[in-house]
């Protein structure tokens, strides 16, 4: 069985820094063998904010039809999940906050409803990344953001541990990551790694 | 008249979090404000694209509700910013409309057409108001940094917080011994404040 690997990219900014951070990641990542890469771009993905109705708490779905119909076993199925997001206004952009907030199904899963996720024999074997690049050069500007990652990943069962975290600052104009001098580097060595944790979890 | 407007960024109408800022807005009427609440989910508009137009003109080149919502915040004393926490963090409604301001903080800061006065921040007061259904004393933290940088790019005094955890437990906010009496008392004194700073200021 080929590892699975699902991406987000959460930027509306087509082809812009957290985006490349991404494709870098990905591209690294197909380049080893038995790897399948689903990359979905938010904007285009038809992810509707939550309408904080509940009814999942109950129901064990979602009462709007929209993208996340598609998205939905996707998510269950993959081995690596990854998420990207620029930082806007010291938050992640609203674009990724909606597909956040509509994990809320998979919340209501696990700790309302009591149900599993993944099946047991694939649980403590999935790991996901966060991949983030914002404009200001500050160390905080990341540290609203980490808090609503945690909560995306451990819904859906990705542990604390299992969450890699690559976060670039001070790029902001569109093509800035190109001139970082490291992020490509630092990129494709976490695709690298995260792939061969992956194999190893699913192998033992 | 001081005059206040409440944004209730919350997709679930008359929940905890807008009944909270409804008991703000009943105590700055009541100390003689004029009181005006926009409900974000009743209006249309877009999430920031990033596409950056706005460090060139000053101007989103979006035209939905944000810009003249931008007007409208521009025209009053006091804003009172409400949202639920979802997954750690403020709704995608509210971090829709915050990520709009981009246009405001190109003028201050790319274009440099807008400067607000020490006076005219300490005049202009912003208020955050939160539930959350968890009891975690952190759990409002990660949504504090875009709520700072709202309020600084709009030249308003981050002035309080009206926060109340564990809704949960308290089966909703009309539960909980305190929040709302809470609420309605800022409500007052924030007017009387600024009354008295518009006071000071128009005598010199």
């Amino acid at each position: 069985m080929p590892v699975k690997v699902l991406a987000f990219a959460g930027s509306p900014r087509r082809q812009g820094n957290s985006e490349t951070l991404l494709d870098w990641v990905l591209e690294e990542m197909r380049r080893e063998p038995d790897v399948e890469v689903e990359k979905v771009v938010l904007v285009d993905a038809n992810v509707n904010p939550c309408r904080g109705c509940n009814a999942c708490e109950t129901l064990n779905r979602c009462v709007q039809r929209d993208g996340m119909d598609y998205l939905h076993d996707r998510i269950i199925d993959a081995d690596v999940i990854i998420l990207a997001s620029p930082i806007y206004c010291m938050g992640i952009c609203s674009q990724a906050k909606a597909l956040i907030d509509r994990f809320q199904v998979f919340r209501s899963r696990k700790y309302v409803l009591k149900l599993p996720i993944v099946p047991p024999e694939r649980k403590g074997k999935r790991l996901g990344i966060f991949l983030s690049t914002a404009g200001q050069n500050w160390d905080y500007v990341f540290d609203g953001a980490i808090p609503s990652v945690k909560c995306f990943f451990h819904v859906i069962e990705v542990k604390d541990k299992d969450i890699h975290y690559l976060m670039v600052n001070g790029v902001d104009e569109k093509g800035a990551i190109l001139d970082h001098p490291t992020a490509q580097h630092d990129a494709e060595r976490l695709a690298r790694e995260v792939i061969a944790g992956i194999k190893a979890r699913l192998a033992g | 008249m001081v005059s206040v407007l409440g944004i209730s960024g919350s997709p679930h109408r008359h929940g905890n979090t807008e009944t909270l800022l409804d008991a703000f807005l009943e105590g700055s009427k009541n100390a003689g404000a004029s009181v005006e609440k926009v409900v974000l989910k009743e209006i249309d508009y877009v999430p920031c694209r990033g596409c950056n137009a706005c460090h060139k003109t000053g101007e989103c080149i979006v035209q939905d509700d944000a810009p003249p919502l931008f007007d409208r915040i521009f025209s009053v004393d006091c804003i009172a910013v409400a949202s639920p926490i979802y997954s750690m963090g403020i709704t995608a409604e509210l971090k829709g409309l915050i990520d709009r301001a981009q246009y405001i903080w190109a003028r201050k800061f790319v274009l440099k057409t807008l400067y607000f006065t020490n006076e005219h921040i300490r005049n202009h007061k912003g208020i955050f108001i939160s539930t959350a259904g968890l009891s975690w004393d952190n759990v409002f933290d990660a949504a504090f940094p875009a709520i700072t940088a709202f309020f600084n790019t709009l030249g308003f005094e981050y002035y309080d917080n009206i926060i109340a955890n564990n809704m949960d437990l308290y089966n909703g906010i009309r539960g909980h011994p305190a929040a709302l009496k809470e609420a309605f008392e800022k409500g007052q004194q924030v007017i009387r404040v600024i009354e008295d700073l518009k006071e000071r200021s128009g005598r010199h």
